[in-house]
């Protein structure tokens, strides 16, 4: 037995050689490069907690770092996808640092204290992370982004309540976070605009890609009279395909799907992050990131006019009527409106924002109720 | 919504049931094979993947037969003829089979497959309930169907079926037979192997139409829990598969319908349904297990 | 199913569980034996490490990627430098507890696969006696309670197979492996319910732990203390099982079950230890993570390190300190798994390829002994 305490220490004092050693090289590689920094190449890194190919979030995230570097032109890319939303994601952006990156895009959700956690370690690195909230964690070299994608659901909502014959329509989604609930309650709210008694029969399939469980939801949903279904799940293939093989209507999320829905396409929400990745990192390249926006809560809308969600292209069902409806929406957003402007009422009936009343970015993010017409249980 | 919860039992247990035949004639044989995930996501990828580049399905599935058995080798190599320990071997099978995937899967993401088409039987389907339920599904299920009686034919009345369960019970009256345990056992796994394949198969070519990185969720492992829980009977093993997979469709169904039940409860349902049975089952079948897969547990 | 009746034991294809001490002969060993031994060993590892590189760079090349940069990558990642060495020492640590959660269930025979909710339900334990603490105790005390906390919690969790096993014959490698799911359900639940972080901005996790709820940082900036909490726990199972009369019952058990029946052992009893001694390993790891790397409860939180720390405690053979070996080789692997998607562009889920051809090369080859033993 006393081999195998040899073979343990063995193995780890061969460990602690071999991180020794590579103490003593980086510490060359370090006064000598400093990262790519000193040398002139600037570098972005992009973590996603999934695949990149993922046909969704993922994916738009990946394909607007590529239209970045295109638009950009004098950058180098560090991709990272699969990582988990936990302490690991903090040694990947640790290790992109040490690949001398300049800037970093952490593109999922959970990511965000992690990046935190790392930008206080390393001031000289400037992080951006997509869709949260900074908090009472306010670095100089932190700053959160996102556009406000409830918008083009809600006129996606638009379309779907007037296309719709039941009044049903479904949603299928992985978890109750608050940007689902928003898009949830847009959709629906959206759906009511045009037919009030409109509902939005909701199912969690408690995953973000179980694509079994995806089919089925669909089936379930038709069941329940329902003809038009959308969703929040990060791959979307199977709910399109499931839909529009039992003759329903689709509406697509994160990326146009209309190829596989020829019949009932009727229209989706886009995602197009390239030129805000771009203005982003022209800012960090200029050395202004700190005196900018993009160091806090920024957020860009239709109100802005330059959202980073877009409307797919319209299925041949949405008529003229219709299209000027979803048109006069819109132009209220742009015109400072939101999709939440009060009265909107509960699921319970209880009034959550007064008449006239809207609530801020921040009270968007944070949703944590389903509107009136919604069927579902958020816990 | 019995008719609902049914037909979802049937198209989402499909996959399953071909992963546990697979392994209920592995385990048959003496050899019990987690790899059975990693080979339902190869066979799943392969299908999908051979299915895009020649444009039939068939072909596909197929491919997904073969690839399914082909991971299933090395689980026989390390297992058969190095002697290597089956739970942890298999579990390792798995890894491989999620790794590989992932990495040659991520062209095939978001490409469209041509469909293994639904077909109803004709006459059967129009049958009140039973119609839905049964009959309105793609080919592979109803191959499926045909598999669990042909199986347990196989097993009971045929010499192949006695040559395997001796193989299971006591290799040694395999002699009397001019074989070895271990070659009925590599034919036991390739088979094994080669069905999680096809549930694979079915699962990305007829139930979702997709390929995505470990589409499976852990059905593979199900798969192999169900096994046990069926007391290594095709029949009760397509039970349990429907089981597990109406578990599901019944969570489903209840959301939709706005019951105010906690989500998370009605998750956890298929997981501790399976549980409670295979411990409520278990005392019955302490000599149920083919003799030299209890050994592997026993020591 | 009782066609064929067979009285043997003997069955020539059945592998032989390779046990601790597969491969150390009972003879007084000379010098030049030992060193002998010792060139074996290392020849053995050199062939595997080979193996295992141009096996995985074969794949590297069908996919199209540069194997050696890949690898260097991979390597600078994990070991390359001082911070980069304490990342894959904070990911060994819950390995190794999930490790040692797998290796005291298997000397005694038995499969622990659930180590993967064991350590949740450790942190979930931990979190527990923190909220009911709330501060109101030093830093130690609130740790050593923590601890207790996950551990117990972890035991509770892997008690559930071994009373199944035990009462009903419910086999546990399958009963725990179930068990995980739930426990994952049962931390999503928390996250986004009860345990939900009010200040959290929607975020789906617990509050956070802070001040004496955490372990104190020991070296650079992540490297915390809780890393030689698992130390020692390995130390002192490599103890017990070694030189305590219930470490040598468990060998008996894990040996010849019938024979340890025979000899008047409480087979029933002993076999719940282990799995619950297992548990509370797996749980304290839980809690280390919670504690030490995490400071949350969160839904991804330590998804798959049970399962790897299964696979580590077999690269083990279930020793204790040749876990911790096992689990820094695996940790170092999973660590220099982000070079390799950072530099290669490939897909992170390849990473399991490299883990599973390691352990494959080494489960062949320690099989094979076995068998040459026979």
């Amino acid at each position: 037995m006393s081999r195998s305490i040899r073979a343990a220490a063995l193995a780890l004092g061969l460990a602690l050689v071999a991180a020794g050693c590579g103490g003593s090289d980086t510490a060359s590689s370090s006064d000598g490069g400093g990262g790519a920094k000193d040398d002139g190449t600037f570098t972005a890194g992009f973590i996603y907690v999934g695949p990149k190919d993922d046909f969704g979030y993922n994916q738009a995230a990946y394909e607007g770092s590529l239209a970045m570097k295109e638009a950009v032109g004098d950058v180098e890319l560090l991709q990272a996808e699969n990582v988990p939303e936990t302490a690991e994601s903090e040694q990947v952006m640790q290790n992109m640092i040490d690949k001398g990156a300049d800037v970093i895009f952490a593109t999922s959700y959970g990511h965000l204290e992690f990046a935190q956690n790392v930008a206080e370690k390393n001031p000289d690195v400037i992080f951006v992370h997509q869709g949260g909230l900074e908090g009472d964690n306010q670095l100089d070299n932190v700053g959160t982004y996102f556009g406000t994608v409830y918008e083009p659901v809600y006129l996606a909502g638009i379309a779907a309540g007037a296309t719709s014959e039941t009044g049903k329509l479904g949603y299928v989604y992985a978890f109750p976070i608050p940007q689902t609930l928003a898009n949830i309650n847009a959709f629906a709210l959206g759906a009511q605009s045009v037919n009030p008694k409109a509902t939005v029969t909701t199912i969690s399939t408690g995953s973000w890609c179980d694509p079994s469980v995806q089919s089925q939801a669909v089936k379930t949903l038709l069941d329940q009279d329902v003809d038009v279904i959308t969703q929040h799940q990060d791959c979307t293939k199977t709910i399109i395909e499931a839909t529009e093989a039992a003759g329903a209507y689709s509406v697509g999320y994160h990326a146009d799907a209309s190829e596989l829905a020829p019949k009932g396409w009727i229209t989706g929400s886009e995602w197009n992050w390239g030129p805000l990745y771009t203005d982003i990192v022209e800012t960090v390249k200029a050395g202004e990131f700190a005196e900018s926006d993009y160091n806090g809560d920024f957020r860009v809308g239709l109100q802005t006019g330059d959202n980073p969600f877009v409307q797919s292209a319209y299925g041949s069902m949405v008529d003229d009527e219709t299209k000027a409806k979803i048109d006069e929406a819109k132009q209220r957003f742009v015109d400072g409106g939101s999709p939440f402007e009060g009265p909107v009422l509960d699921q319970d009936g209880k009034e959550v924002y007064a008449e006239g009343e809207q609530p801020t970015y921040a009270e968007v993010e944070t949703m944590d109720f389903f509107v009136k017409g919604v069927v579902g249980k958020i816990g | 919504m019995i008719e609902a919860v049914l037909t979802g039992a049937v198209a989402g247990g499909t996959c399953i049931v071909f992963a546990g035949l697979g392994e209920i004639v592995a385990e048959r044989s003496g050899v019990i094979n987690l790899g059975t995930e990693g080979s339902m996501l190869c066979g799943a990828l392969a299908a999908y993947a051979v299915g895009i580049e020649t444009g039939s399905p068939w072909v596909g599935v197929v491919a997904g037969l073969v690839a399914g058995a082909v991971l299933a080798c090395v689980h026989a190599v390390l297992v058969l003829h190095r002697g290597a320990n089956q739970i942890a071997v298999g579990l390792v099978v798995s890894f491989l089979g999620i790794g590989v995937t992932a990495l040659f899967g991520q062209d095939y993401v978001g490409q469209g497959v041509v469909p293994l088409e639904t077909w109803d039987v004709p006459l059967l389907s129009k049958l009140p309930f039973l119609g839905p339920v049964l009959f309105q599904h793609d080919p592979l299920t109803y191959v499926s169907f045909l598999a669990v009686p042909a199986l347990t034919w196989m097993i009971w009345r045929t010499r192949a079926g006695l040559v395997l369960r001796a193989a299971g019970e006591g290799p040694e009256v395999l002699e009397i037979y001019g074989t070895s345990a271990r070659r009925v056992r590599w034919v036991a796994l390739l088979t094994g192997g080669a069905l999680a394949g096809v549930g694979g198969a079915q699962l990305a070519t007829a139930a979702t139409l997709n390929w995505s990185e470990q589409m499976t969720v852990g059905r593979g492992y199900v798969a192999v829990a169900l096994v046990i829980f069926a007391g290594w009977q095709p029949i009760k093993l397509a039970g349990g598969a429907y089981l597990f997979a109406g578990a599901i469709a019944l969570n489903l169904q209840l959301q939709a319908r706005g019951w105010e039940l906690s989500r998370y409860l009605l998750e956890a349902l298929p997981y501790v349904t399976v549980l409670v049975v295979l411990a409520l089952l278990s005392r019955r079948r302490i000599h149920g297990g083919p003799a030299a897969l209890e050994k592997v547990f026993e020591g | 199913m009782t066609v064929l009746e067979t009285t043997s034991d003997v069955e020539p294809e059945a592998p032989v569980p390779p046990g601790p001490e597969a491969d150390d002969h009972h003879v007084a060993p000379t010098a030049a034996a030992q060193v002998q031994r010792h060139l074996r060993t290392a020849l053995r590892w050199a062939v595997v490490i080979a193996s295992t590189v141009a096996i995985f760079s074969a794949f590297l090349l069908a996919k199209g990627a540069d194997p050696a940069s890949v690898l260097e990558s991979m390597w600078k990642t994990a070991l390359g430098t001082p911070d980069s060495a304490g990342e894959t020492f904070i990911r060994a640590t819950p390995l190794l507890l999930a490790a040692l959660a797998a290796a005291v269930p298997a000397r005694a025979g038995l499969f622990n696969l659930g180590g993967e909710g064991q350590l949740l339900m450790g942190a979930i334990g931990a979190i527990l006696v923190a909220n009911q603490l709330d501060g109101g105790a030093g830093t130690w005390p609130t740790l050593v309670l923590m601890a207790a906390g996950g551990a117990a919690l972890g035991a509770l969790w892997a008690a559930i197979p071994a009373v199944l096993k035990v009462a009903t014959r419910t086999n546990e490698a399958i009963s725990s492996l179930l068990l995980n799911y739930i426990a994952g359900l049962v931390v999503t639940w928390l996250c986004f319910e009860p345990w939900k972080d009010p200040a959290s901005l929607g975020q789906a996790y617990s509050r956070e732990l802070t001040g004496p709820e955490r372990f104190p940082i020991i070296w650079g900036q992540r490297v915390h203390a809780g890393i030689f909490v698992g130390l020692v726990a390995a130390l002192v199972l490599w103890a017990l099982l070694r030189w305590s009369t219930w470490g040598f019952k468990l060998r008996v058990l894990g040996g010849n079950p019938s024979a340890a029946r025979r000899a008047g052992l409480a087979v029933g009893g002993l076999s719940i230890a282990a799995m619950v001694v297992g548990g509370a390993m797996a749980g304290l790891g839980g809690m280390i993570e919670v504690a030490g790397t995490e400071g949350r409860l969160r839904p991804e939180l330590l998804a798959g390190y049970g399962f790897i720390g299964f696979l580590a405690s077999w690269l083990a053979r279930h020793d204790p300190l040749r876990c911790i070996g096992a689990a820094v080789v695996l940790g170092a692997i999973a660590v220099g798994g982000s070079g390799l998607k950072i530099t290669a562009g490939l897909s992170g889920g390849a990473v399991n390829i490299l883990m599973a051809v390691v352990l494959l090369a080494v489960l062949g080859w320690g099989g094979r002994k076995a068998e040459a033993a026979r």
